[in-house]
């Protein structure tokens, strides 16, 4: 049935070539001049939210949208899904108006509270939706299994969300994103809400799903989670594009070099520093590399999986 | 019961699908320049004709591409999501806590408690399924906006038609299965509440209970009046308040005359000296509205008498009312209505009974014409019944005990009445009962008289009911007032023949397809108006929706261009000036124009009729509490009307959530 519905895809895609001479089927999403602005009742101006807005997205990539709270990321992914209009300029969505329905059936949208019905279990919860992709009995059965058994909530299918956590509200919300296996994902604020082992799952996941030939883009204001999985970014100030460009090259420091090594003592220190003072250049710092919270708290936290029992303070510093 | 339209389904068909198409065409363009107006606003006049065009363009593939699946979805979850918030368990609890205490507060001694019960039963039922439907399907959308659970509904590929045609059918289906439940609740309730049965007073429930009549007075042990014929008397025992009168009756009958039927409860038979065969019948006399059958069991005095369940409560009438009425003055000329007494002037017309101080006869009478006369709708009883529901307007009060006499008779109608003889029969004469259907059994042979056109008598004798004076099933009735300065008040649906009886259990299913109609259409009103307007302003919406169909036939009655006392303005000028409704005001400027402003107000006023079905109309109670079958003309007329409305109200909530930003704070 999935084969099926792959080549049902894949005809879709080539239907629309034939159809929009234009569509570059390499890239996923395309706003032009893409402008919003939210106006009272009566029709007067509010809030420009989002100011002509030039924004590729090409297959495979992990974008991010980056920016403070009210920098028009929310409303950018509101304008792609068809959720809000266009106040000027256009957002293409494989090649289609994001308005169009018929787009939705290759997305997968994940929002940022994970808006789901609460009287519903988890089960229920992807059968819904796996029957607004029109997915057959025995597909929705099989697809709502395996993305439970993915997200980890195997143990909890059959209890109402209402009794879940924040934090498996979040995943049971990544699994109804993945019903339809969606070749684009929208992600709005994913780590919201988890703790630190929740957000390495999250990020593994989308990491997986870029593997697999997936489109993501997703919107956060946790720039570390920004940078560990996003290939590309965009950074958003007050509804203007202030920066777009590849995570690595917008990061890269120009100019200085990083060298890291292993078993020198500290008393060759001094010698280094003399070379690179030799050849004109000057040391910023040179010392212990440290890791990050998010690693020491995953590794406790394994650790503790591993050997349960009273852990002393200090026990990685010190061993 | 008051009947007003009698249009088969096919007469209503065309003009209402007319009346559909136009306003299909009208809401069509009004949409399209509201539409193109609020666009216009948004993005500028030109840009504007771009929007409008793609939103009407998108609208023919959603249509076509619409679901089954995800409208079984949607509808699902909004089961689900109504059951949730209890309004459904609250309404059958209250329900359930009427029907468990309600008949405490019945009174089981008046006439006819069924119609009581029944009408009051449906009228609750009514109250709480309309007050149901409205808060679940007000609710739905707009929370499911506002807790913005419709985000990750809507980036499915989910269109709105489906949303709106799920959400209906969801709301309908949960209405159904409650409307169901209530009224086989209703029903069993009504039924197993008035079932009883009764016991001969007495020791022994034997004929030697009964005791003689005093010959000269005429009155059994409760002062009261017997009936012709009766010998003997006694009575029941006291069941739900109330006790029947017994009466031994006798029913003498010509040897070679037919005889009765029913021997059940014939007590004795004998042949009197005079040749004429005597049978003594024990008739139970009704009682607010029913009586029980009466079965002998045994000889003599000791025989037992046994009595049946209360019968005569739930009746379904079949009638079949006459194709056309018309009257005649006391003059003998022609008129559509009758005489005005100045009351019920539009439903009933008059027909008086001559003026005593006048000589001759007056000609004036009431003629009903009768097609499908067919005898295979009326079994194979020996007689037809006619029902009547008679009004009298008495000139003067002269012996109160005395009723007001009237009479009937049967005429063919000839193919062509310059060259056909026809028949008529002699007059039935009888005495009118007000404000209750009589029945008068018509035997199947009448005498009477065969008629050339010129008016000579050809034979006289005793002809067929069906094959002669209905022959080509079609058959007149004259009505007349046999009291002189007296009149009888009549409309099309108070004179009808009786054809046999409907189901009763069916007729009740009918008369709940009627309260279904309504629910379905409270429903539709729901779902559209919370596709752009929050919970609270969708539940006023729609209560106003409710109240113009409940109003309907008299926003109808009041914009009729023929009612006395022109419009508004007219109407204030003439309570002003006191003048009387019926006089014509001088032609001049003022009065001209007071007619033209009340002509845009009235047809302002008449728009309001579209806006809902007329909901007294879907109203199917009266037929349920008065006893009389739905017809299936009524039945498919509501359901069309029903759809029509779900339609047109499905179609207008696609277009509001279509162009509706879900997303928009």
């Amino acid at each position: 049935m999935a084969a099926v519905k792959e080549r049902a895809q894949v005809t879709g895609v080539r239907k629309l070539e034939q159809t929009n001479p234009d569509y570059n089927p390499d890239v996923v999403i395309e706003t032009q001049n893409l402008s919003k602005t939210y106006r009272d009742f009566w029709g007067r101006p509010k809030v420009l939210a989002l100011k002509s807005l030039d924004l590729e997205v090409r297959k495979g990539e992990v974008f991010g949208l980056l920016g403070p709270n009210g920098s028009g990321k929310s409303t950018t992914i509101k304008l792609l899904l068809g959720l809000l209009f266009p106040t000027s300029g256009r957002a293409l969505v494989f090649g289609k108006e994001a308005t169009e329905v018929s787009k939705n059936e290759r997305i997968g949208y994940l929002p940022e509270e994970s808006y789901l019905y609460r009287y519903l279990t988890a089960e229920e919860t992807l059968d819904f939706y796996g029957r607004l992709f029109d997915m057959p009995a025995k597909v929705r059965k099989e697809r709502s299994a395996h993305l439970i058994d993915k997200v980890g909530l195997n143990w909890a299918k059959r209890r109402q969300l209402r009794e879940y956590s924040k934090g498996m509200v979040r995943r049971i919300g990544l699994a109804q994103a993945l019903i339809n296996n969606p070749d684009l994902i929208l992600l709005d604020e994913p780590t919201s809400g988890l703790d630190p082992i929740g957000t390495r799952e999250m990020k593994d996941m989308i990491l997986d799903l870029k593997r697999e030939g997936k489109t993501v883009v997703m919107c956060s204001h946790l720039l570390a989670d920004v940078q560990d999985v996003c290939d590309r970014i965009a950074i958003l100030y007050q509804g203007e594009l202030k920066e777009l460009g590849r995570v690595d090259s917008l990061l890269k420091v120009s100019g200085e070099t990083q060298i890291r090594f292993q078993g020198v003592p500290e008393s060759a220190y001094d010698e280094l520093k003399q070379l690179i003072e030799k050849h004109g250049g000057q040391v910023v710092a040179l010392d212990n590399p440290k890791t990050t919270l998010e690693d020491l708290f995953l590794t406790i936290v394994r650790e503790s999986q591993e050997r349960p029992g009273h852990r002393g303070a200090g026990a990685r510093t010190s061993g | 019961m008051v009947v007003e339209s009698f249009e088969s389904f096919f007469e209503w068909l065309p003009g209402a699908l007319f009346v559909f198409f136009i306003l299909a065409v009208t809401g069509i363009v009004l949409g399209v320049f509201v539409g193109y107006i609020v666009a216009t606003f948004r993005h500028g006049p030109f840009e504007a004709f771009y929007v409008v065009a793609q939103v009407i363009a998108g609208a023919l593939p959603d249509f076509l591409y619409t679901s089954p699946r995800r409208i079984g979805a949607i509808a699902r979850l909004s089961i689900k999501e109504a059951l949730r918030r209890r309004v459904v368990i609250v309404t059958l609890i209250v329900f359930l806590l009427s029907l468990l205490f309600g008949s405490w507060f019945m009174d089981f001694n008046i006439d006819h408690p069924d119609r009581v019960w029944v009408s009051s039963l449906l009228w609750e039922t009514q109250l709480l399924i309309l007050l149901m439907v409205v808060l679940i399907s007000s609710f739905s959308l707009p929370e499911d906006i506002k807790n913005k659970t419709i985000y990750t509904v809507v980036t499915k590929p989910v269109r709105s038609t489906e949303i709106v045609v799920g959400r209906t059918v969801g709301f309908v289906l949960l209405g159904t299965a409650l409307l169901a439940l209530m009224g086989l609740l209703s029903f069993f309730s009504v039924w197993r509440g008035l079932s009883h049965t009764h016991l001969v007073v007495g020791d022994s429930q034997t004929i030697a209970e009964l005791v003689p009549i005093d010959p000269d007075s005429r009155l059994n042990r409760r002062g009261k009046r017997v009936s012709d014929g009766a010998i003997r008397e006694g009575e029941t025992s006291v069941e739900m308040g109330h006790r029947h009168p017994l009466e031994l009756v006798e029913d003498i009958r010509d040897p070679s005359g037919p005889q009765p039927l029913n021997l059940s409860n014939v007590v004795r038979k004998y042949t009197r000296d005079d040749g004429k065969v005597v049978y003594e019948r024990l008739i139970c006399m009704p009682v607010g509205g029913h009586t029980h059958e009466v079965t002998i069991r045994g000889e003599g005095p000791h025989a037992n008498i046994e009595l049946g369940p209360a019968a005569g409560y739930f009746r379904a009438r079949v009638p079949l009312y006459a194709a056309d009425l018309y009257f005649y003055d006391a003059a003998g000329d022609l008129t559509r209505s009758g005489i005005d007494v100045g009351r019920e002037w539009r439903y009933r017309g008059f027909i008086d009974g001559g003026m005593s101080t006048q000589a001759g006869v007056t000609l004036s009478r009431g003629v009903f014409d009768f097609k499908n006369f067919d005898p295979a709708q009326f079994g194979d009883a020996p007689v037809v019944n006619m029902e009547l529901n008679l009004a009298v307007f008495r000139t003067y009060v002269a012996d109160i005990q005395k009723r007001v006499m009237a009479s009937i008779q049967f005429e063919s109608i000839p193919a062509n009445p310059d060259f056909d003889a026809k028949y008529q029969a002699d007059l039935i004469v009888f005495e009118t009962k007000e404000y209750a259907i009589q029945t008068l059994p018509i035997p199947r042979t009448l005498r009477g008289r065969k008629i050339a056109p010129d008016g000579t008598v050809l034979e006289q004798g005793d002809y067929h009911l069906f094959e002669h004076y209905g022959q080509g099933g079609q058959i007149r009735l004259v009505l007349r007032c046999e009291d002189r300065n007296q009149y009888i008040g009549v409309a099309r649906g108070d004179v009808y023949f009786r054809l046999t009886d409907d189901l009763y259990g069916w007729n009740f299913f009918k008369g709940y397809v009627g309260l279904w109609t309504q629910m379905v259409v409270v429903v539709a009103f729901g779902v559209a108006f919370s596709t752009f307007l929050s919970a609270p302003l969708t539940i006023v919406a729609v209560l106003i929706a409710i109240l113009i169909g409940f109003v309907t036939p008299f926003i109808r009655e009041l914009t009729n261009p023929e009612a006395s006392g022109g419009g508004p303005i007219e109407s204030f000028y003439r309570v002003v000036t006191q003048k009387n409704m019926e006089v014509p005001l001088d032609a001049n400027l003022l009065t001209a124009l007071m007619k033209q402003t009340d002509y845009f107000l009235v047809q302002g006023l008449n728009s309001l009729t579209y806006i809902a079905p007329s909901f007294p109309e879907m109203d199917y109670s009266d037929y349920l509490v008065y006893g009389f079958s739905i017809s299936p003309h009524r039945l498919a007329t509501t359901l069309f009307v029903c759809a029509g409305f779900v339609i047109g109200l499905s179609v207008f909530g696609y277009f509001c959530l279509k162009t509706r930003e879900i997303a928009k704070a």
